[in-house]
């Protein structure tokens, strides 16, 4: 009863117009930054992270979940228009929104994406809601060799999931370690790394880093291009959308099917609550089951708005499970999430098995901006701003990327008043520049950086527990069943690949 | 005749940079982070962990999987040369081709520089002027010069500016450095 009206208390939070604006705010620049080309949401909450020091814990959090999920959805407006996805989440939908489009039911193929985004959303943030809790529970049997065992799991998940690229995954990874080795031992009163300065006494700071690795990357990246304005207006033009054309017929949703929806959405929350899976692969994985059981398989590609549902659906749907293993174990598997939890570190909290009960009052507004975001601000800011969405993602990318450039170096500075962060923040912006350049997932250093203190705690307290002796990981029971969890995913994701079965390679 | 493998050379040469240089570049770092590890003292002691244990183990790791991601580079290049370059040609910018200089187009040279500048200024001379002349100059930059639509430039420099003072100092309280406070 206790955590039934927490939750609902989460939902009175939002009647406080502060925290309403942040959410509505926030939402708008998730859907601006999830639209345009280049920028993602991970970017918006990223220029978040700094002003977080001088809102208020449950406001900072309100507005990230709306950011997430806007960003979520937004991708899709750009991939169905003029088939450039703004969010590598809407990839499939541009299979099937742009096609759409060139038939002159545009409108309609951003309807399909925002109802199933809805319905994904929702329930999404509804599967939250009622399995956190109980994750929560599942959390407290888990001992520190199961703890070590976890953390190495989702690491080595995070890893294998960075489809043909394993290597540039461990290399990223494992410097993302390294960097947070930097500064205290985690156990002992002992500076490791210092090179003799005192800067770097107390570690490196969250802040710099994931505002080096998505905003000053990103800046650099984009320097290279010679374009004036992030969408072409000549595109613009051609891709007109009327109001009344939003809304999907009734025989099409009906076509699409219930089942569908919820499949969608309940595969999209199990892919979010894996480690480095995030929304492109959850839109993917649902996309690939909605064509297999499909009547009409042969209608993928050229147009159909089941597979626009069923990714949708998903990718939102993902936005729930992603908190899930953030808020009770306190492992972040995708960006958002990690930064989400450097909101709360900032606040001085941390989160657990015990978060859930504790600062529950904390927490359920986010809850509740997810599912508000979803069930009423996407259809909301369709239909509002639908009309318009392309002309307000096309501007001057001058104007775009200084403003974002003076948020983050600015924001830098907010954490300890210091130019230092705002140097550090250069540094890992160009490292950031490198390793993207390459094709090394910059998801997996921010998650190696957020997870490794955690690693080495849990496995320097399990070896002592044992006279350091290794075989506690494969005697205590709730570590044996992360190492074969780890082995089954192995055995699936790397030796027995999934077949992309030419998804991602058929022409849009 | 000459002028062909003389072109395809420098092609693969410039293919070869980022893949094989960039974890060569990790791998010194590593190395230079490995013996600061071992400076640490030993890995165990009494049956125990120590600080050391950890970054040696990462850092043995990461060695291995840059070996493994230069090892990959040399062979990709020995296998099919042509191929990657073509791929690398495609899957660069649709521009032609920038120059690069240490792995790092003009355009990115120009914000590292730009903010670098930007840092050392913002402590010296404050917010205001720092900002307003980084932000001209990088619109500069995104819009490839100052000779069109220069005005909308300078009106854009202020708003940044002015936009970015009443976020940080005004709606969030972030006390900013000025000139006349140094």
């Amino acid at each position: 009863m206790d955590s039934i009206s927490g939750l609902l208390g989460g939902f009175a939070a939002l009647a406080n117009p502060e925290t309403l604006l942040y959410m509505i705010g926030g939402f708008l620049i998730g859907t601006f930054f999830g639209a345009v080309p280049g920028l993602t949401s991970v970017l918006a909450i990223a220029l978040l992270l700094p002003l977080t020091y001088s809102l208020d814990v449950t406001t900072a959090l309100v507005a990230c979940a709306s950011i997430f999920m806007a960003g979520m959805c937004s991708g899709s407006i750009t991939a169905t228009t003029i088939n450039i996805p703004g969010a590598p989440s809407s990839m499939m939908t541009a299979l099937e929104g742009y096609p759409m489009q060139q038939r002159g039911e545009g409108a309609k193929a951003l309807g399909h994406a925002a109802l199933g985004s809805m319905i994904g959303g929702s329930l999404g943030a509804l599967l939250l809601m009622v399995m956190a809790p109980l994750a929560a529970d599942v959390a407290l049997l888990i001992r520190t060799p199961g703890k070590f065992s976890l953390i190495a799991f989702a690491l080595i998940v995070i890893i294998i999931s960075q489809r043909g690229s394993i290597t540039k995954g461990m290399i990223a990874t494992l410097f993302g370690v390294m960097i947070a080795t930097i500064g205290i031992d985690v156990v002992q009163p002992l500076a490791r790394f210092t090179f003799g300065t005192s800067v770097l006494v107390q570690g490196i700071d969250m802040m710099p880093l994931i505002i080096g690795t998505f905003a000053i990357s990103e800046l650099l990246i984009q320097a290279d291009s010679r374009s004036s304005r992030t969408v072409d207006p000549s595109m613009i033009q051609a891709a007109k959308v009327r109001r009344r054309d939003f809304i999907p017929p009734l025989s099409e949703v009906r076509e699409i099917g219930v089942m569908r929806y919820l499949k969608s959405a309940v595969i999209g929350y199990a892919v979010g609550i894996l480690p480095g899976a995030g929304g492109s692969m959850a839109a993917f994985v649902s996309y690939a089951e909605s064509m297999r059981s499909s009547k009409h398989p042969e209608r993928y590609g050229k147009g159909n708005p089941e597979g626009i549902a069923a990714a949708e659906c998903a990718n939102n749907s993902m936005c729930g499970g992603a908190f899930v293993p953030m808020l009770t174990f306190g492992i972040p598997g995708d960006p958002t999430t990690a930064i989400v939890l450097g909101v709360l570190v900032i606040n001085g909290l941390q989160p657990g098995p015990q978060f859930m009960t504790q600062q529950l009052d904390l927490i359920a507004p986010m809850f509740a901006s997810l599912f508000v975001s979803a069930l009423i601000l996407i259809p909301l800011t369709l239909y509002l701003l639908g009309p318009y969405f392309l002309k307000i993602v096309s501007i001057r990318r001058d104007v775009l990327y200084s403003s974002i450039a003076i948020v983050a170096l600015v924001g830098s500075y907010v954490a300890t008043y210091s130019t230092f962060q705002m140097a550090l923040a250069l540094v890992f912006g160009v490292l950031a520049y490198f390793l993207r350049k390459q094709k090394y997932p910059t998801v997996c250093l921010l998650l190696g950086f957020v997870l490794g203190p955690s690693l080495e705690e849990y496995c320097r307290r399990a070896l002592s527990i044992n006279d350091g002796n290794p075989s506690i990981f494969f005697t205590s029971p709730d570590s044996l069943f992360f190492i074969a969890l780890t082995v089954v995913f192995f055995y699936f994701m790397v030796i027995r690949k999934p077949k992309d079965r030419g998804l991602g390679t058929r022409p849009a | 005749m000459t002028s062909k493998p003389s072109s395809r050379q420098s092609t693969q040469r410039s293919s070869l940079g980022g893949e094989f240089f960039v974890p060569a570049a990790l791998a010194l770092i590593t190395l230079v982070y490995l013996i600061s590890a071992i400076q640490l003292g030993p890995p165990m002691k009494g049956g125990n962990m120590t600080a050391s244990f950890f970054p040696i183990a990462t850092a043995i790791l990461m060695l291995i999987a840059l070996a493994c991601a230069m090892v990959h580079a040399l062979r990709g290049k020995a296998k099919a040369p042509e191929e990657e370059a073509a791929a690398n040609a495609e899957s660069s910018d649709d521009a032609p081709r920038r120059r690069q200089y240490v792995g790092l187009s003009l355009g990115a040279i120009g914000v590292v520089v730009l903010t670098a500048g930007y840092l050392l200024a913002f402590d010296l001379i404050g917010y205001f002027v720092a900002t307003f002349v980084y932000v001209l100059l990088l619109t500069g930059l995104f819009s490839g010069g100052f000779r069109e639509k220069w005005l909308t430039k300078l009106i854009a420099a202020i708003v940044i500016t002015v936009a970015g003072y009443l976020l940080f100092e005004v709606v969030f309280q972030v006390r900013l450095p000025t000139l006349w406070s140094q």
